[in-house]
């Protein structure tokens, strides 16, 4: 299996971010909550995944603007597409 | 066409080595895109009622047996039947299309009691569970008890008698199904009429009201089918789009400023799945 470049150099970073969803989809899937539950449940890993850029990008020592915009733009489609339609 | 095709799908120096769809301005673009497609499917709904409708298969008598099995698995007895429940939950049902709401409390202030004193339902306990869009009783069940408050009435030990109102008709410009569950406990036991679920004159109202709809149900397009499809479209463009340029960067050994193509992937598919797996059907 081709493992990329850049899990390879921060696996536990990476490990942790799937931690995090992992989380999310038990609990979304697995466990018995209303709809505002399972809205939360989404705010809660955009914004894992929004802070989790930031210390990735910052260990790495490329954080800068245009990256923090791209991942709040991820989180933003991410949220927007479920929210709006579904809850 | 191919070098614009490829200028929107592959990193290379004319988009500064970054898949154009990847890019800020494009991913904001489709948002809005998505956005646009939610208000013209309202404005469908407003200028062409009944066009847009969610089909549904519920009945008040598969709603009463689900109702009392929720209340057995919880070692509780069994809700009796109410005419004059159903009658005041009917009311509020044709009251909320009458005046195109969706709440407990209607714009003009009615309240769910003001429904159980003009069907003469004189209650020491009361309380209501709305719900719409759903298209079968399980889901809605389901719905109901994964939402404490309304988890809350249906397993109460205080009430004894339950009414159902099922209704069809045009909320918001959108056909749908109406389902509302009055529960009480009378103030005497003479006040409450009551009946056997097998003696329901409401059986052979949902019954029709499902003939009504399974009748209509190649008329009119499920919203929720809209916004699903172009959502997925977004998001297999998007998600494909981040393999693509993931791909190439790779192969080419290309280096730039960018967020890491792993991470959106992970993300993205994530909510995709969520997106996927949710049924239709609100509570309220």
């Amino acid at each position: 299996m081709i493992i990329p470049k850049e899990i390879k150099q921060k696996p536990l970073e990476y490990l942790l971010l799937a931690l995090v969803f992992l989380v999310g989809l038990v609990i979304y899937f697995f466990i018995p909550i209303s709809s505002h539950g399972q809205r939360l449940v989404v705010y809660f890993m955009a914004a894992s995944y929004f802070l989790w850029s930031i210390i990735h990008h910052y260990r790495r020592g490329d954080l800068n603007l245009s990256i923090v915009v791209e991942y709040l733009v991820m989180a933003l489609v991410g949220i927007i597409l479920l929210s709006v339609s579904l809850f | 066409m191919k070098s614009k095709l490829s200028y929107y799908f592959i990193p290379q120096e004319k988009n500064n080595y970054r898949a154009q769809i990847l890019k800020t301005g494009f991913l904001l673009f489709l948002v809005g895109f998505y956005l646009i497609n939610q208000e013209i499917i309202k404005f469908v709904g407003v200028v062409k009622p009944g066009v847009l409708g969610y089909s549904s298969e519920i009945t008040a008598q598969k709603v009463l047996t689900q109702t009392n099995l929720q209340r057995q698995n919880n070692g509780l007895p069994a809700l009796k039947y109410s005419s004059v429940l159903s009658k005041s939950a009917t009311d509020k049902a044709n009251d909320m299309f009458a005046h195109n709401y969706w709440a407990h409390t209607s714009p003009t202030g009615t309240t769910p009691w003001d429904f159980f004193k003009e069907a003469g339902y004189q209650y020491t306990v009361a309380g209501e569970n709305l719900a719409r869009d759903f298209y079968d009783t399980e889901s809605l069940m389901e719905g109901w008890m994964n939402s404490p408050t309304h988890k809350a009435n249906i397993v109460n030990s205080k009430y004894q008698e339950i009414g159902i109102g099922v209704v069809n008709g045009t909320l918001g410009g959108i056909k749908t199904t109406l389902v509302v569950q009055h529960f009480g406990l009378p103030v005497t036991s003479i006040a409450s009429q009551q009946e056997t679920p097998k003696q329901l004159q409401p059986e052979t109202v949902s019954l029709q009201n499902s003939r009504i709809l399974s009748e209509e149900k190649s008329n009119y397009i499920n919203p929720l089918t809209i916004n699903k499809t172009v959502g997925a479209i977004i998001f297999v463009l998007v998600i494909g789009v981040l393999f693509i340029d993931g791909y190439f960067t790779l192969k080419g050994g290309i280096n730039r400023l960018t967020g890491s193509n792993i991470s959106h992937i992970g993300f993205l598919l994530i909510i995709f799945l969520f997106m996927l797996y949710q049924r239709q059907g609100a509570i309220f």
